[in-house]
């Protein structure tokens, strides 16, 4: 499955290949690693991975995937896996929401054609504006909120397609829970 | 008001410091009143005391700000004090002398020594009057006397808010140029922050630690300190890292702070626990201003007095004199762990808590009110737990923080605590290369370590496919055991994700 973090960044190809409670292979983009997890009883795990240990928990949220590794906490959102930066210059198919809070504008329209870095949507959470920006050039294809909406967590905010200078892309709804 | 025991003590705050308050009281036999707004129905503090009573809407200003609330709950539930915490409303004087006018005891300063110390320009003439050192400046925002003043001190120069706290309404200047548009500026935030546009101005210490000197006062006249902190690792210029003592503290020094904070202290006619914040340049100290209120830092010091320093304020607002405090010992190191993003610029989190686990062990303290199924809500401060470790000395101290730092771990809201991990175990902090720009020097664009982003791709990979954790919905799916070990759900992991009053 494809995983990026909440706020943007690449998105990382992760495949379970083996997991038997013991031991556990995994692939991430492409590479392979071997290591062994031992369950804990509070349904959290203790992952080794090149002589490192790492207490993982986690929880599936209403629009994420809340992780702690260690004290660093992270939150992912599935990304559908086709429309790959690496195919057609998207770093991500769709925008979520950083944090709960209120559409205060919308930049935006659908069909716009947007330029990496280009303000997109500009949320107010904990009292701050927080403009929400485009990761890569693309196609808006749907805006999926309007203002004054309020917004949770890790929602969907905008769906992208390729920047028309990309080959067209097939379908790619948002994998969304 | 002379000595009078206090039978039951309410305590108008909420979070990590309501609790501590309770522990206390109730350790001590004195019944406690909790207070609450809509958000924290099922807080922890609500349900610690003996009574909770609800005071209002979630926005503070209905609530923990509301002092005719407070007022009428103290009287409805027979409270002879109140303890008003840190923050809300623990430094305004109209809420310790509407305390006071209600005969209750306020578990502070009297209202006129909070107001005396509460403006930062009225303090520093009192400092300068008991000959406390302070930073050189000028108390005007007047274009003219400012340029005169900014030219003989030397750029940069630091414009202040009077009535200003946590950065607001404050400015570096580097140069002549940007002087004029800066004082404006900075009399503009601080008449919409805090109601007063005055300014002053100060001179920019380049790399300053932050030392304060901890005090308690009698009724009776009496003053003594408890020792230094130093708090000099801040984030958006609040603490996130304090310690007691200050390493590589000069003890010429340490007596001359001392005695400077005393001098302060017994010139303002200070009662209760208190604060003088200084900023140490080399071996110079200057007095910053005075916390008229417990610290939230207070913990290191309690560890190493072996004092409870709450308790200490009670019998103090009972009457009793303040003793002599005992020799100190040994090194203790405190962290906040913030509910923030700290690859964001610190930006607030919140969420519910889906998972948690709190370090324990020799010389280890953990002050938090959350608890799995805890909300953070964007109503109220960042503040998540307080770690503190104590040791011997301070390698003890900080081996055992990193490793409790390790331990913590959080799932549903992000926090500070492995930022907090990486600057305690990093060289920089270990040789105690302390400034109040330790963050910006050592630790710039913190992120999380390939490895803990790695392992957290896995996890991630595992609570997609269901065999890690438990889901919102309260199903728990612990099937890290190759899927097979599907759940065994019992009453107590199905509650996870439950909490009566929530939002959700």
């Amino acid at each position: 499955m494809r995983l990026r973090r909440i706020d943007g960044g690449p998105a990382c190809e992760v495949e379970i290949l083996a997991c038997d409670g013991k031991s556990i292979r995994v692939t991430i983009d492409g590479v392979e690693i071997a290591g062994e997890i031992e369950p804990a009883a509070d349904g959290g795990a203790v992952l080794r991975i090149d002589g490192r240990r790492t207490r993982v928990a986690g929880a599936r949220a209403r629009h994420a995937i809340q992780v702690a590794a260690g004290p660093a906490a992270f939150e992912f959102v599935t990304v559908e896996g086709r429309v790959g930066g690496a195919h057609h210059g998207l770093a991500a198919a769709e925008v979520a929401a950083p944090m709960p809070g209120k559409v205060l504008r919308v930049l935006v329209e659908e069909g716009a054609v947007v330029a990496h870095g280009q303000g997109l949507i500009v949320l107010e959470a904990m009292k701050m504006e927080t403009t929400i920006a485009a990761e890569s050039d693309a196609t808006v294809k749907k805006i999926r909120v309007s203002t004054g909406d309020a917004v949770d967590h890790g929602q969907i905010l905008i769906e992208f397609s390729p920047a028309p200078a990309n080959p067209s892309a097939p379908e790619s709804p948002a994998q969304g829970e | 008001m002379t000595g009078r025991k206090i039978r039951k003590l309410l305590i108008a705050n909420r979070g990590e410091i309501a609790l501590r308050v309770i522990r206390t009281a109730r350790a001590m036999g004195i019944a406690t009143v909790a207070v609450y707004s809509d958000a924290d129905r099922s807080a922890a503090h609500a349900l610690a005391a003996d009574e909770a009573i609800a005071l209002g809407a979630s926005e503070p200003a209905h609530s923990y700000l509301n002092i005719a609330a407070i007022i009428r709950a103290a009287r409805a539930s027979g409270a002879d004090a109140i303890h008003p915490g840190y923050g809300f409303l623990s430094e305004r004087p109209e809420f310790a002398r509407a305390v006071r006018d209600h005969e209750l005891i306020f578990v502070g300063p009297p209202a006129k020594v909070m107001a005396a110390l509460g403006d930062k320009v009225a303090a520093r003439r009192l400092a300068v009057k008991a000959g406390t050192p302070v930073v050189p400046g000028v108390e005007t925002g007047e274009l003219g006397a400012a340029r005169k003043f900014a030219d003989r001190a030397g750029y940069p120069i630091l414009v202040k808010a009077a009535a200003g706290g946590g950065g607001r309404g404050m400015r570096v200047v580097g140069e002549a140029s940007a002087l004029e548009a800066a004082l404006v500026a900075a009399a503009r935030e601080a008449q919409a922050a805090f109601g007063d546009g005055r300014v002053f101005l100060e001179k920019y210490l380049a790399r300053p630690r932050h030392v304060e000197i901890q005090l308690l006062g009698d009724r009776h006249g009496e003053v003594v300190a408890f020792g230094e902190r130093d708090c000099s690792i801040q984030r958006r210029h609040q603490k996130i890292i304090e310690e007691a003592p200050a390493p590589g503290l000069a003890e010429a020094t340490r007596t001359r702070m001392v005695e400077a904070a005393l001098a302060l202290a017994r010139a303002a006619g200070y009662q209760n626990a208190g604060t003088a914040e200084f900023l140490l340049d080399g071996d110079e100290f200057y007095f910053l201003e005075v916390n008229a209120r417990l610290q939230v830092e207070h913990p290191v010091t309690e560890l190493r007095f072996g004092r409870d320093l709450v308790a200490e304020q009670l019998r103090i607002a009972a009457g009793e004199r303040v003793g002599a405090p005992p020799e100190p010992r040994g090194c203790a190191i405190e962290c906040r762990i913030n509910a923030e993003d700290p690859e964001h610029d610190f930006r607030p989190a919140t969420g519910r808590v889906a998972s948690l686990t709190l370090p324990a062990g020799p010389g280890v303290r953990v002050d938090t009110h959350l608890g799995v199924g805890a909300e953070v809500s964007p109503h109220y401060d960042s503040l998540a737990a307080k770690l503190i470790a104590y040791g011997a000395d301070r390698e003890e101290a900080r081996a055992r923080m990193v490793a409790a730092l390790e331990e913590f771990s959080l799932v549903g809201i992000r926090t500070t605590a492995a930022l907090l991990r990486d600057v305690i175990a990093s060289e920089a902090f270990a040789r105690a290369d302390l400034s109040t720009h330790f963050l910006e020097e050592h630790m710039p664009r913190w992120r999380p370590d390939d490895g803990a982003t790695r392992a957290a791709l896995i996890a991630a990979a595992l609570v997609a496919e269901g065999r890690l954790g438990a889901t919102r919905g309260g199903e728990s799916a612990n099937g890290a055991a190759g899927g097979a070990a599907k759940a065994r759900p019992s009453p107590w992991t199905a509650l996870a994700g439950f909490a009566t009053g929530g939002r959700r």
